[in-house]
């Protein structure tokens, strides 16, 4: 009986951490204030 | 104490063995994202190609024509069509630039294309357009989705405004990297003229002149499959003018050319996508296996313990059992029967 909670205590951290950091996922950030180029750059 | 010890570890056995599907199955198919505000551009080269002179209409050779794209995500626009649609989505404002040798502009197109950020497949979700036209795109255009498979994918052309296969060829190394290989040919096919051409020139006036555009294309893609990016492209590129009321007429080659990636461009998106190979790989491959081993490990050392803890008990159980044996021992020899010394000590 014990082994089992044991057991589920680390099935619901695991879903716990997962459901977390996939409802967080990462910021949108800003659009770049880079232009559409209209000119050869010279390098990347 | 060692039971205690063999549960902590079963319960993270058990928490290492979940998150390796976990993460594989479900965290990084929502995580792995084109992110909406990504920036970036490429230059292509045609060296030695074949350009239309709008001054006197004739063509001519020039030793290299540039194509630059830049690829613009806009963040205010993504966030409005996930706040319709739900989808996290990547609305990309493109430009193609053409220039000739001495850097004057030969046509730009501009473009809008809206994309799902996890699989790349098209939103329809408005504002898409070509040059100003509205399109509603099929298929992938500019990048693959994460883990690409060997297969044909549809593949949206900006010239024509329509969708082919883009069909599978092969892998091939390109820079210590394994890529998939695609090819897709566009035949000869009619097309609009771009809006934004040198000398004032528009649609409008060329179709005066009795012309119409023409375009054929032999596109090649090297994409490396784990993150879905192309490392290398290359385009064997014709447009034709040709005249609308005199069939005969020989058309003007308005542009032939091999394009490819400038090398440096290229040796820039060979670096950037090996190490965004890396990260993808580290959700798809490193952690779902390195924490299935640990689980492994943490399950038998759990065990192990368990094993232990149980033994324990049953050799005190057996100590005793020999220690009470030998107490009876020894009261039935000092009770009974005696020995030779303990009788020669009472005489």
């Amino acid at each position: 009986m014990r082994a089992l909670i044991a057991a589920g205590i680390g099935l619901a951290a695991a879903l716990a951490l997962v459901f977390a950091i996939t409802a967080i996922g990462a910021p949108p950030g800003e659009t770049s204030k880079k232009p559409l180029h209209t000119t050869v750059p010279d390098r990347p | 104490m060692r039971r205690r010890a063999s549960l902590i570890l079963l319960a993270l056995a058990v928490f290492f063995a979940a998150l390796s599907p976990l993460i594989r199955w479900y965290a990084f198919p929502r995580l792995a994202k084109i992110p909406p505000s990504q920036y970036q551009d490429m230059v292509l080269e045609a060296k030695n190609a074949t350009l239309l002179d709008y001054a006197t209409m004739k063509s001519k050779k020039v030793p290299k024509v540039s194509i630059v794209q830049t690829l613009k995500g806009n963040v205010a626009a993504a966030k409005k069509v996930k706040d319709r649609t739900g989808r996290d989505v990547v609305v990309w404002d493109t430009l193609s630039h053409v220039a000739d040798h001495k850097g004057k502009m030969v046509s730009q197109i501009p473009e809008r294309y809206v994309f799902d950020a996890h699989s790349q497949e098209p939103v329809h979700a408005g504002g898409e357009h070509v040059d100003g036209d509205p399109v509603r795109r099929q298929g992938i255009e500019y990048k693959w989705p994460f883990l690409t498979e060997k297969r044909d994918y549809e593949y949206f052309d900006f010239q024509t405004r329509t969708s082919a296969p883009i069909h599978y060829k092969g892998t091939r190394t390109v820079h210590g990297l394994e890529t998939y290989y695609f090819e897709q040919t566009i035949p000869w096919t009619k097309v609009k003229v771009p809006k934004k051409l040198p000398l004032g020139a528009t649609p409008e006036t060329v179709e005066q002149l009795g012309l119409e555009r023409w375009y054929t294309t032999k596109r090649m893609f090297w994409v490396e499959p784990t993150t879905g990016a192309p490392v290398d492209g290359q385009e064997i590129h014709k447009e034709e003018m040709r005249w609308t009321d005199k069939p005969g007429k020989k058309p003007l080659t308005a542009f032939a050319g091999h394009v490819k990636m400038r090398p440096d461009y290229q040796e820039a998106t060979v670096e950037m996508v090996a190490s965004q190979r890396q990260l993808v790989l580290t959700m798809t491959t490193y952690l779902p296996w390195g924490f299935l081993v640990l689980g492994g490990l943490l399950l038998a050392g759990s065990l192990a313990l368990e094993a232990r803890a149980a033994a324990a008990p049953r050799k005190g159980r057996g100590e005793l059992r020999d220690q009470l044996h030998q107490s009876r021992s020894l009261q039935a020899s000092s009770g009974g029967s005696p020995s030779p010394d303990h009788g020669r000590a009472k005489s």
